[in-house]
């Protein structure tokens, strides 16, 4: 077997990805692309309407003048701080424990998943009035409860948020890492044990090293989604309330793209996201694989 | 637990124990704070009036109706609207596995130019927000190629998974390279050691990738929605939120019907989970997993 | 001249060939006199839909050759997106009988409308129906893009039982003036401990319409948000008002976040501001109505308020669109408003409703105060940028009148400023 062949069976198999990638994003972003250097709006085929080319204008007024758009970068970076450690932590734990073999195990997988697979409306519906001003948190914690609550509050909305998000999709990311540690060889553990090796050093030295592709892959995704926040404060707090203080980065651009039809415009917040998602994920992935 | 007796010293048996015990109260702990919510989702949907006391968390049996389920019925084509997802998401998951288990193999054991450009590419597409590209993606099914209306429309866009080719590969890259090596020597394609050599192995991460996968096409509304309006087509999701907007809008108690909805739209999913959710973990490598 | 990058030489093909195709021939001419099969969308709202299924057997009945088909929309917010996408798309249906007043500007603008102007007796028509209220609907191009459909004239509902818990006569409620409505809120607080009354604090651009703008119409007179340019609700009255909500906010007579159900119907709250929708959905509840209130209790008579209306649109994706108008006119002639204000509740938006169908409200007196209330509404402004300037009108109230952090008359010119220049756009 040449090189040759294997070579040209990788473009073979990448071929149909390829195509799709073209067709569904590649396209579509190049298209947005070029939107964001007009005023452009979306018309119908055959109007005549005027859509001038702005060159950077969209970019200036948003990065320098553009006030609502840095708040939602600022209250990503604190989603994003709650999120990622919490989902990384919280997975690897939870998974591990899952692995073992435990009384209730399939009880146990099978609570952790329901949340993931609860569709987004009924999770926030139910969040939105366990966390509401009279709702059961509230009650139980009586005079421990913030004042002003949870969801209006300056400082505690998007934590809670966060928090959502994490408890939504945790299921998902221990999913990622139950599968991983079905690929850590047991003769690891053995060898381990043979040397005497104790439950946390095992731990420390053959499960967080083996989980370290689930790792990159977690922590990667997880802010990925965590910069593509959408539904939750679209409907949790209902369109990034208090004071846009939950409003994130693609409700903005959904606010300006479609529901004010300025498409050129939202169209830049979206590159202008995208661009800055790329360059944190290339860091953390060169990060946590190299080290 | 013969095979712990066998090895005395470093890590005595009360740690393990201990450990063990610990890892079952974090499990607990946990499931509590995951069931609760869904708990809470259920009573909410039994209950002709919602009631955030904490008495209202833990209704008598006298104190619960099945007139929120009733409504859906009335108003949903349930049967339709349930083969319709199945059509839906089944399209989506056999097409995006296929595409990403090539794609995966590709990216993990296969050495061809470009190979790295690619996978950042993948990462990329991660990244792009989903609104951004929805209207030009649009225009193209539904104008462009006259996809309207059709399972095809709703289907395509979804093929293009990102997680699940990554998925696929970090699990793929886990597989020691000597075994296909030795395939290769044999003179096997590299089709047949995918087939043959690598999926056999890769049974946790297919299920993973399927259940990831699954819940997209599953829960999503909005794509479908603008894809068809005949309502002969719609997915379950689709019609549980056109009829959760409508009785939002005038009801009395729009919360009990949006949690109704869900809960219908989760059991399928629930059940799926239950069913396959044992094959996630080989019984004989857990054998060698004690913690 | 627009400037041309590497993407663009191919749309502009696209666009040339488009246009010759329909542009030269007098397409348009023809569409707007071309009968046949046409396809209309409703609103998923059930009684909408019960109404409208009469209305096309009945048109159905009388012209085989032009049948009318439906489909479902949702009526919430991603209405619009759906809209949108379909002008786009280019597959748009004849006819929507959901369109929000306030979308209409940005329909228009993406050539996704059209107007009444293009088919004979269009536009009398519909001021035949309106009067001089159609004014409101018109475009700044001077052309009709809509036709107005029904509204939902917004009111103060009140519990009559909770009025009474609390010690404040049920049947003549002091709520005329704002120092009736805030010692009566105070009351019903202090003696209840629930909310009065209770909007939604979304930040959503459209709540506006639901609890500054059918106060700021009525203490101004009829005014709308944007008149010629120039931002009302910039004036002392406006401010006045703004200052009014937030004495009431400040006070904790309102809560600072949205009700996570139905506030009165749970009776969270004593009030709610509605419009006759209410009728149906309240059904176990005795309550009464009275206008929004206004600084000094104009008389009742002269309150405006708000119209919560949704017109009826051609869209220009439409083959037939003289059987659309045919159609649009069947379905809002006096007969088929009769029929929709007995299906849903809603008031068809026209003049002499209570002349024309006093036999309806005489049976249904809790409709007839709304009926009365719904000859005298205010529209939002017919501008450009229409959703953009609510926006940010909503986001200037957020932080001024319902959190308190920024003096009212402060936050209101800051948000004047803004939309001054975002209407202003249109004239360019």
């Amino acid at each position: 077997m040449s090189a040759g062949t294997v070579r040209y069976a990788g473009y073979l198999f990448i071929l149909p990805y390829l195509t799709f990638l073209g067709l569904f994003i590649a396209y579509p972003l190049g298209f947005a692309v070029w939107m964001s250097f007009y005023d452009y709006f979306f018309a119908a085929p055959g109007a005549v309407v005027e859509r001038p080319f702005v060159g950077l204008e969209n970019y200036r007024a948003l990065i320098l003048e553009d006030g609502i758009f840095h708040t939602t970068l600022g209250n990503i970076a604190v989603f994003i701080a709650v999120n990622v450690p919490l989902t990384t932590v919280l997975a690897i734990v939870l998974a591990t424990a899952l692995n073992a073999r435990l009384p209730g195990r399939t009880f146990f997988r099978t609570s952790y998943y329901l949340p993931y697979v609860t569709a987004s409306v009924a999770i926030i519906a139910v969040w939105g009035y366990l966390f509401f001003s009279d709702g059961l948190v509230n009650r139980v914690l009586g005079d421990l409860a913030p004042e002003p609550s949870w969801l209006v509050n300056r400082t505690w909305a998007m934590i809670v948020v966060a928090l959502l998000v994490t408890w939504k999709n945790l299921g998902y990311y221990v999913l990622l890492y139950l599968a991983a540690l079905q690929n850590i060889p047991r003769q690891l553990y053995e060898a381990a044990e043979v040397d005497g090796a104790g439950v946390l050093a095992k731990f420390r030295h053959i499960t967080i090293p083996g989980l370290r592709p689930a790792t990159v892959l977690v922590v990667i995704l997880s802010t990925i989604i965590g910069a593509n926040l959408f539904t939750e404060p679209y409907l949790l707090t209902n369109g990034g309330g208090p004071e846009n203080q939950t409003l994130s980065p693609v409700l903005y651009m959904y606010q300006k793209g479609i529901e004010q039809a300025d498409a050129g415009y939202a169209a830049a917040i979206g590159v202008t996201l995208s661009i800055g998602v790329l360059t944190i994920a290339a860091v953390q992935r060169f990060a946590l694989e190299r080290d | 637990m013969a095979v712990k007796a066998r090895k005395p010293g470093f890590s005595p048996r009360l740690v393990r124990v201990l450990g063990q015990v610990l890892g079952f109260a974090a499990l607990c702990l946990g499931a509590f704070l995951f069931l609760f919510p869904f708990y809470y989702m259920v009573v909410g949907a039994l209950q002709e009036r919602p009631d955030p006391s904490i008495a209202g968390a833990f209704p008598g049996p006298d104190e619960l109706s099945l007139v929120n389920f009733q409504q859906i019925n009335e108003r949903v084509p349930l049967l339709q609207a349930l083969l319709n997802s199945l059509i839906y998401t089944g399209g989506v998951i056999l097409g995006t596995l296929t595409i990403g288990i090539l794609a995966g193999y590709a990216l993990s054991r296969l050495r061809w130019r470009g190979r790295e450009l690619v996978f950042n590419i993948v990462l990329l597409t991660l990244i792009v927000p989903f609104q951004l590209l929805m209207i030009p993606m649009y225009v193209m099914v539904v104008r462009t190629w006259g996809l309207g209306d059709t399972y095809l429309g709703m289907i395509l866009p979804f093929l293009v998974n990102s997680t699940a080719v990554f998925v696929f590969r970090q699990f793929f890259l886990q597989i020691p390279e000597e075994m296909l090596d030795a395939a290769r020597i044999d003179g096997a394609g590299e089709l047949r050691i995918l087939t043959q050599i690598v999926l056999p192995l890769s049974r946790p991460a297919i299920l993973t990738a399927g259940l990831i996968t699954f819940i997209g096409p599953w829960n999503e509304f909005l794509w479908p929605f603008l894809v068809t309006k005949q309502q002969e087509l719609q997915p379950l999701a689709v019609a549980l939120a056109n009829y959760i907007s409508t009785v939002a809008a005038s009801t009395a108690n729009p919360f009990g019907a949006i949690l109704a909805g869900a809960v219908v739209l989760a059991i399928p999913a629930v059940a799926l989970f239950v069913i396959f959710q044992r094959y996630f973990v080989q019984s004989e490598t857990s054998a060698g997993l004690k913690e | 001249m627009v400037k041309r990058v590497g993407a663009i030489p191919v749309w502009a093909v696209v666009a040339v060939v488009a246009l010759s195709a329909c542009g030269d021939g007098g397409g348009a001419s023809d569409a707007t006199s071309a009968t046949g099969p046409i396809d209309v969308w409703l609103s998923n709202n059930e009684q909408e839909i019960a109404w409208g299924e009469k209305i096309i057997e009945q048109w159905n009945r009388e012209n085989p050759d032009q049948e009318v088909s439906y489909q479902e929309i949702p009526a919430g917010e991603s209405s619009e997106a759906v809209i949108q996408a379909a002008i786009t798309a280019g597959n748009a249906p004849c006819l929507i009988w959901n369109v929000a007043p306030a979308a209409v500007p940005q329909f228009q603008r993406a050539g996704g409308l059209v107007a009444l102007d293009s088919f004979e007796g269009g536009v009398d028509y519909a001021r035949e129906r309106l009067g001089g209220r159609l004014d409101q609907y018109v475009s700044p191009d001077g052309q009709l893009y809509q036709m107005p459909w029904k509204s939902n004239p917004v009111m103060i509902i009140y519990n009559k039982e909770l009025f009474e818990q609390a010690g404040i006569d049920p049947e003549n409620p002091p709520l005329a003036t704002y120092e009736e409505f805030f010692r009566t809120a105070q009351t019903l607080n202090e003696e209840l401990g629930i909310a009065a009354i209770w909007p939604s604090a979304d930040q959503t651009f459209f709540q506006a319409w639901f609890d500054y703008y059918p106060t700021f119409i009525a203490a101004s007179g009829g005014e709308q948000l944007v008149e010629n340019g120039e931002a009302q609700f910039n004036s002392d009255v406006g401010v006045q008002v703004g200052e009014f909500w937030r004495s009431l906010y400040d006070a904790g007579l309102i809560p600072r976040e949205s009700a996570p159900g139905d506030a009165f119907g749970e009776e969270q709250s004593a009030m709610s501001i509605v419009g006759p929708w209410a009728v149906a959905v309240y059904e176990d509840i005795d309550w009464g109505v009275v206008p929004v209130p206004t600084p000094e209790g104009t008389p009742s008579e002269e309150i405006y308020t708000f119209s919560d209306a949704k017109s009826t649109a051609i869209f220009t994706a439409c083959e037939n669109q003289r059987t659309a108008f045919e159609f649009m006119k069947f379905a809002t002639s006096e007969e088929a408003d009769r029929m929709l204000l007995e299906e849903t509740g809603q008031m068809p938006l026209r003049d002499g409703l209570m002349e024309i169908y006093g036999d309806y409200f005489d049976q249904n007196p809790l409709y007839a105060t709304f009926a009365e209330q719904a000859e005298r509404t205010v529209e939002v402004p017919n501008v450009e940028n229409s959703i953009e300037m609510w926006q940010r009108f909503r986001d200037a109230y957020t932080t001024a009148v319902i959190f308190g952090r920024e003096p009212v008359s402060e936050a209101f010119s800051a948000a004047a400023r803004d939309i001054e220049e975002l209407v202003g756009k249109s004239g360019q």
